[in-house]
């Protein structure tokens, strides 16, 4: 579903991605470890087009982003860290844009707004400006909206920054139950826990470079003194620091 | 096509969500906006209907500025409007940001950048009608013209509108793109500027070798009137078409619009071209090129190493703005343009023989641009020093929770405005008068009038900015655009007039000789006296009621 193959991105001397390769399966949730500046958010913004590489190729869902960008971009969603709104849409507005966006049926919108928005919590602020919304209801509102068009490939760039208990569960949950159902997920988390609960598949970046892969277990048994993924992850990338 | 149509539904959607916003507000705030639009607005027509009703009592030489005055009209606003859509459509196009969240959705490129576009020229637009508004009917009333010369304003004016913007956004993809220069492209590019400059200096050279006074002509003293006459650009042809349609010549007149028109089509179709080859990898090279590159460990240090006489606080605190402004450059590059083209226009005042004019009518020039120099002292205290504390953003808590007192960030903030001020305005106030040669008196009156302005807009802008402190907003144009920042530049202009008519009137008074020169020095005392005072009570009122407001504020 995610092929990267000898992907390179270099900033003037700097090599942010050096050479990375790695699959990633559909229904796949697949976690995307590193320090900061290891090249996490470089890698994902390659794979969903806002940044090019410098040399490599990816493919999502057998399409390559440098080629057919507008095909690849209606099968995935992206979740940035501090996402985007229009802050002077309602929050149905914004449901309703990303709605025309991807071209679903108009018929269809009402319905999912008013499924989506019960499954979030969203019902009572579905007619307030999103400027005057909470940090955590636009992030409600951002997977709301993402969710909308049902991508196949969902790329999520640190999901649970500024969120309280209640909406963790929820997105692991959601994330889960998503991957499950057939969606390719591929996250970015500094919060080490969430991977191992929710994680099919862990790969871990330092300095550009691929250091480690596989499920927790086989990380676990090829790091034998380590009891757990902050221990694994301490011990692979304690040169960065 | 769907995607697109949905960005137009979008903006449907924030235009009506518009009025929540506006009821949100205090109606005071609408009012005193409104007004003072309404203000502004019947003041320019004034200023335009004075002007022209001027140069018709001058007779021969004055009706011919008249008949040329349009075509000039349009050759300023276009080239303004050019200069207006580099900077707007850099913020709009590069800074937005929309532009990632656009680029992860099924757009292609060239829609993203036409879409933004268009919504950089329609963020230049207001500006643009609020300025030919009164011009127009203030010259078809003075000219006796038909309604219909309004009409063929409006429709010609869309199309101008869309060709200048389109050229500036054209010109700022291309240099984002390419500027700084590669290795490569280095030894070219600086070749074609050398070339552009010589061409430039050969062209102000043949005015200035004119040296004899039966060589003057209109066209020689007003070297506009011939560029403005020009057939190839594109503000002849919207000036003449709207003269042609409006006197019932219909053929060349339609003829002068599809020229336009077309010429808009061919903008925009160029635009989307440029766009989808080259604006993916300015933007890259603009949003994640930059912190890549090496750059010296402590930027100025010298001036560091200068500041240490000063507490570490203040030195801190001096030199975080000073590296903040000079890293963006947005920022300079404003302030580039504003003094850049008044610094220019001051250097050629020989060029245009200003000062082979008659010592009164120096003075009267050198006297004029104080107001040229205060208009832009006031803009760029609106602009530049009255956002600055909101500009601090969420990051304000640092400066809060820090030992240094809030007086002390204060006054640090409006002291650094005011050196930088009064190093810009005071050399240019310099070089206009030096290159009119203008009497001693009007120098020294000129500059000190720049001072005192200065000093002013300093103390109001970071006043006002205080009292006004919105950290939650990034975008400066959003801050300024508000009901505080509205407020700082109404009441710097009404200083500024405050400041200047009195010394206009005694040196006008003087010009008629109904005062003489004893009764004009004595008067100029007086006035300075009353400037002074002014000035200090202006600094000190918004400085010690933002003080106030920010020891009163929770962070």
């Amino acid at each position: 579903m995610i092929e990267i193959c000898n992907l390179t991105r270099k900033f003037g001397s700097f090599e942010a991605v050096s050479n990375l390769s790695l699959t990633v399966l559909p229904g796949e949730l697949f976690c995307f470890l590193g320090p900061n500046g290891a090249g996490k958010t470089t890698t994902i913004k390659i794979l969903t087009g806002l940044l090019r590489p410098t040399s490599g190729t990816t493919r999502i869902c057998g399409l390559d982003m440098q080629i057919d960008p507008i095909a690849v971009k209606k099968l995935i969603g992206y979740i940035p860290d501090m996402p985007f709104l229009y802050e002077r849409l309602t929050a149905t507005e914004f449901f309703q844009f990303t709605a025309d966006l991807y071209e679903v049926p108009q018929n269809k919108v009402p319905l999912l707004c008013d499924e989506s928005f019960r499954l979030f919590g969203l019902l009572d602020c579905r007619n307030v400006l999103i400027k005057e919304l909470s940090h955590g209801m636009r992030q409600r509102l951002i997977y709301a909206s993402t969710f909308l068009h049902n991508p196949q490939v969902l790329f999520i760039d640190e999901p649970l920054v500024g969120l309280d208990p209640y909406s963790i569960r929820l997105i692991k949950d959601l994330l889960m139950e998503k991957a499950r159902a057939g969606m390719t997920i591929f996250l970015t988390t500094h919060i080490l826990a969430v991977a191992e609960d929710i994680a099919d598949r862990i790969g871990i970046i330092s300095k550009g470079k691929l250091i480690a892969m596989g499920t927790l277990k086989e990380l676990l048994a090829l790091n034998n003194e380590c009891k757990n993924l902050e221990d694994i992850f301490l011990h692979l990338t304690e040169n960065d620091n | 096509m769907a995607a697109f149509s949905s960005l137009i539904k979008k903006n449907r959607y924030q235009l009506i969500n518009l009025h929540r916003i506006i009821k949100a507000q205090s109606s005071f705030k609408i009012v005193f906006t409104l007004c003072f639009a309404l203000f502004f607005e019947v003041g320019l027509f004034w200023l335009f209907l004075d002007g022209f009703n001027f140069l018709h009592r001058m007779g021969g030489v004055g009706l011919i500025i008249i008949s040329k005055l349009f075509d000039i009209f349009f050759l300023g606003m276009g080239f303004m409007l050019i200069v207006s859509s580099i900077v707007s459509s850099y913020s709009t196009i590069y800074r937005s940001d929309e532009i990632p969240f656009l680029l992860t959705r099924p757009f292609s490129i060239s829609q993203i950048v036409l879409y933004k576009f268009f919504e950089s020229t329609g963020l230049s637009s207001w500006a643009f009608f609020f300025i030919i508004i009164p011009f127009i009917c203030a010259y078809g009333y003075h000219e006796n013209m038909s309604a219909a010369f309004v009409v063929w304003n409006f429709l010609f004016s869309i199309p101008f509108l869309i060709t200048c913007s389109g050229i500036g956004t054209v010109i700022t993809i291309i240099i984002v793109r390419w500027i700084p220069l590669g290795r490569y492209l280095r030894i070219p590019g600086i070749g074609i500027a050398v070339i552009a400059a010589w061409f430039l200096i050969h062209e102000l050279l043949k005015y200035r070798s004119i040296t004899t006074e039966s060589d003057l002509n209109l066209s020689m003293l007003l070297p506009g009137f011939t560029l403005a006459s020009n057939p190839l650009l594109p503000s002849y042809w919207i000036s003449e078409g709207i003269m042609l349609l409006t006197g019932g010549q219909w053929l060349n007149g339609v003829m002068f619009g599809i020229m336009i028109t077309s010429t808009s089509m061919v903008i925009c179709i160029s635009i989307e071209w440029v766009g989808q080859k080259i604006f993916h990898e300015g933007w890259q090279r603009l949003t994640n090129g930059s912190s890549i590159n090496e750059r010296a460990p402590v930027m100025l240090w010298w001036l560091q190493n200068i500041l240490l006489v000063f507490p570490s606080d203040i030195r801190a605190i001096v030199m975080k703005d000073i590296r903040t402004f000079f890293r963006d450059p947005v920022q300079w590059s404003q302030a580039l343009i504003f003094f850049g083209l008044l610094a220019l226009y001051f250097s050629n005042l020989r060029t245009f023989r200003y000062h082979t004019f008659p010592e009164n009518w120096r003075n009267t020039i050198a006297f004029l641009n104080v107001f040229s120099v205060s208009a832009v002292i006031c803009s760029l205290g609106a602009r530049f020093i009255y956002p600055q504390l909101s500009l601090e953003g969420q990051g304000f808590w640092i400066l809060g929770l820090s030992p240094a007192r809030m007086s002390r960030i204060l006054l640090t903030k409006f002291f650094l405005a005011l050196s930088c001020m009064l190093l810009v305005s005071t050399s240019l106030m310099f070089l206009s008068a030096r290159m009119l040669n203008a009497a001693p008196i009007v120098v020294v009156v000129a500059i000190l009038l720049v001072c005192s302005i200065s000093a002013v807009v300093c103390g109001l802008s970071t006043g006002l900015g205080a009292i006004y402190l919105d950290i939650s907003q990034k975008n400066p144009a959003a801050i300024v655009s508000g009901f505080g920042g509205t407020l700082n530049l109404v009441l710097s202009l009404c200083f500024m007039l405050v400041a200047i008519i009195p010394f206009g009137m005694i040196f006008h008074l003087n010009l008629l000789h109904r005062m003489n020169n004893h009764q004009m020095y004595n008067s100029l005392i007086i006035a300075g006296l009353w400037l002074v005072v002014l000035t200090v009570l202006s600094i000190i009122t918004p400085l010690y009621l933002g003080l106030k407001t920010l020891l009163r504020r929770e962070y």
